[in-house]
């Protein structure tokens, strides 16, 4: 069994990524008229919580079910969100896009909580953790574990190379708070209030949030909106659900 | 990303930052698209390392295991290694799957590029004698339908053929541009001979040799897979030695296909890439992944990414298809 202090560094991070997604929504002032949250930062809020509880016993919050439903709910959206993207800008936007990673991370979590099989002492409210003490949950139907991983995977390796090429590149000098097209969008953004928003054809989350201040999110801090930080949120997310598929074969 | 805008206590989603600079994603090439396949495998390696077993005494007992047939000077330092992990097991693997898991990462991030393909060269040539037994190549195991000459020592192949270097330009494929086109051709020729070589032993060319080896996977495994490998053992039931014969005609075919014109090369890379998915659906049952306890993905999509990498360069696109277009360099080799 995986020792419980490797199962409990994940939790941990898990909880780090779950605290600055709230943070990001506490700073969006999404109490004020025309304040801007992500549904990224929710997205992430929920799961970094569902998945610490899910590493680590204690940290359990919710019942399966619960959660189920509530991935169930984010599985749907981010779903309505890649088929308007791949209406608007075709199947570039599943490459490119935001969405379609985050409709891969909800399934795989509503797939993990509907296949786990608590250890025998370990039902209850929630899975009372990965590694209980009276042994490891396993999944139903691994192959599907084994599938969501490859692409968990697949878009952490992605996420990491763009991430890290917009930071070496040339372009990401240049790209700033400067950059008409970035301005102009943010801007457009916030008065686009109320309507579901502009197609991801730009590499959404790739696309130079954080190097302007505030990039385009009334209340929010460079530090909080940098691309590090959103991308390398979901780069951790992407290999800590990796890592639990696996192990829960 | 989207967001969901609140307004007169109305909330919506909408994307953010639609029009973001687009001019500012990095470039992707054949040889970076084929760097991240080896950063994902890696990846994938470093989380099935953190599976239970590994921290089991079977993890212990299995690398203890790939002693066994090899010569004192191989065998010795094996067994002293399995009774080190013995006595520190979870800090030991925990350490293994690190590392890793961050050979995978910084494959995969540009600024660490050149320093995770240069140290996994020399992880993955202590994995392939302490782990892995020198793939049973000294031993009279190795099979090519199990993993011979053992699925690490490909990934240190790959990471010199994709050094982020480029040695010979115009590279008439991929694997070409770190080393030029006649080391590349060779080292290629060298690897499947000696598939072919293996596939021709006494132990894989008895009648029951191939049998017994696809059958031997099927423990563990879901239902579906087991019925394939069933199905395939029952073909080559008592047909050892047809098997090994057709297979390694097989092999020397593909050992020879860098050598030829372009349109012949491509049907050769095409049977490679077909004969390294035979042999990991059939014979290695998916790196017996699915059935837990696999440390690493086997040898058939490291086998699959190489025959990517000598894929004459103009139809790359086409070959892979997460590759850009317009060859643009990466920034990793500017």
């Amino acid at each position: 069994m995986t020792p419980a202090w490797i199962l409990d560094i994940f939790a941990a991070i898990m909880l780090v990524v779950a605290a600055l997604s709230a943070a990001r929504l506490v700073a969006a002032r999404p109490w004020q008229p025309g304040a801007v949250v992500t549904d990224t930062d929710i997205s992430h809020l929920l799961m970094g919580i569902a998945m610490a509880g899910m590493l680590a016993a204690g940290l359990t919050t919710l019942p399966n079910d619960v959660w189920a439903a509530i991935f169930g709910v984010l599985m749907v959206w981010f779903g309505y969100r890649v088929v308007r993207d791949y209406r608007a800008s075709g199947a570039r936007a599943l490459a490119v896009g935001h969405c379609a990673p985050h409709l891969v991370h909800s399934a795989a979590m509503l797939y993990m909580f509907l296949a786990i099989t608590a250890p025998a002492a370990g039902g209850g409210a929630g899975m009372g953790g990965m590694g209980g003490a009276s042994g490891m949950s396993t999944l139903h139907v691994p192959t599907l574990a084994f599938v969501f991983a490859l692409i968990l995977i697949g878009y952490t390796i992605w996420d990491l190379d763009q991430l890290s090429g917009l930071r070496f590149g040339v372009a990401a000098a240049v790209a700033g708070a400067t950059s008409p097209a970035l301005v102009g969008a943010s801007a457009g953004a916030v008065a686009g209030s109320g309507a579901v928003g502009a197609p991801a054809d730009s590499p959404a989350g790739y696309g130079g949030a954080g190097y302007g201040a505030g990039a385009g999110r009334s209340g929010s801090t460079p530090i909080l909106d940098s691309l590090g930080i959103v991308v390398g949120c979901r780069i951790a997310m992407g290999v800590t659900m990796a890592l639990m598929l696996i192990i829960m074969i | 990303m989207s967001d969901v805008a609140v307004a007169g206590g109305r909330t919506a989603m909408r994307g953010r930052l639609g029009g973001a600079p687009v001019a500012a994603r990095p470039a992707l090439d054949a040889r970076r698209a084929l760097q991240l396949v080896l950063a994902a495998i890696w990846l994938l390696d470093a989380v099935l390392q953190y599976q239970g077993f590994m921290f089991s005494k079977g993890f212990n007992q299995m690398l203890a295991g790939t002693a066994s047939g090899n010569p004192a000077a191989v065998a010795k330092p094996i067994t002293w290694d399995a009774t080190l992990i013995d006595h520190h097991m979870v800090l030991l693997n925990s350490i293994f799957a690190t590392i890793q898991l961050l050979l995978g990462l910084g494959i995969a991030f540009r600024p660490t590029l050149r320093i995770a393909l240069a140290a996994s060269i020399p992880w993955a040539l202590g994995v392939w004698w302490f782990g892995e037994g020198l793939g049973g190549v000294l031993s009279g195991a190795a099979s090519p339908l199990n993993g011979a000459p053992g699925a690490v020592i490909i990934y240190a192949l790959l990471a010199v053929l994709l050094w982020p270097a480029d040695r010979e330009v115009p590279a008439p494929f991929t694997a070409a541009r770190a080393v030029g086109a006649h080391v590349a051709r060779a080292l290629w020729a060298v690897l499947w001979l000696s598939l072919a070589y293996f596939a021709l032993t006494p132990a894989n060319r008895a009648p029951q040799g191939v049998n017994g080896m696809i059958a031997g996977m099927e423990s563990g495994e879901p239902v579906w897979l087991q019925d394939l490998q069933k199905g395939m053992a029952s073909l080559v039931a008592n047909q050892g030695l047809a098997t090994s014969v057709v297979l390694a005609v097989a092999l020397v075919l593909i050992a020879a296909g860098v050598y030829l014109p372009a349109g012949i090369a491509k049907a050769t890379l095409v049977l490679a890439i077909v004969v390294a998915a035979f042999i990991w659906v059939f014979a290695e049952a998916l790196g017996g992944i699915l059935a837990g306890g696999a440390t690493d993905v086997n040898s058939g999509p490291l086998l699959a990414l190489l025959a990517l990498a000598y894929w004459p360069l103009r139809a790359i696109p086409a070959a892979v298809p997460a590759a850009s277009a317009t060859p643009v360099a990466s920034e990793e080799e500017a």
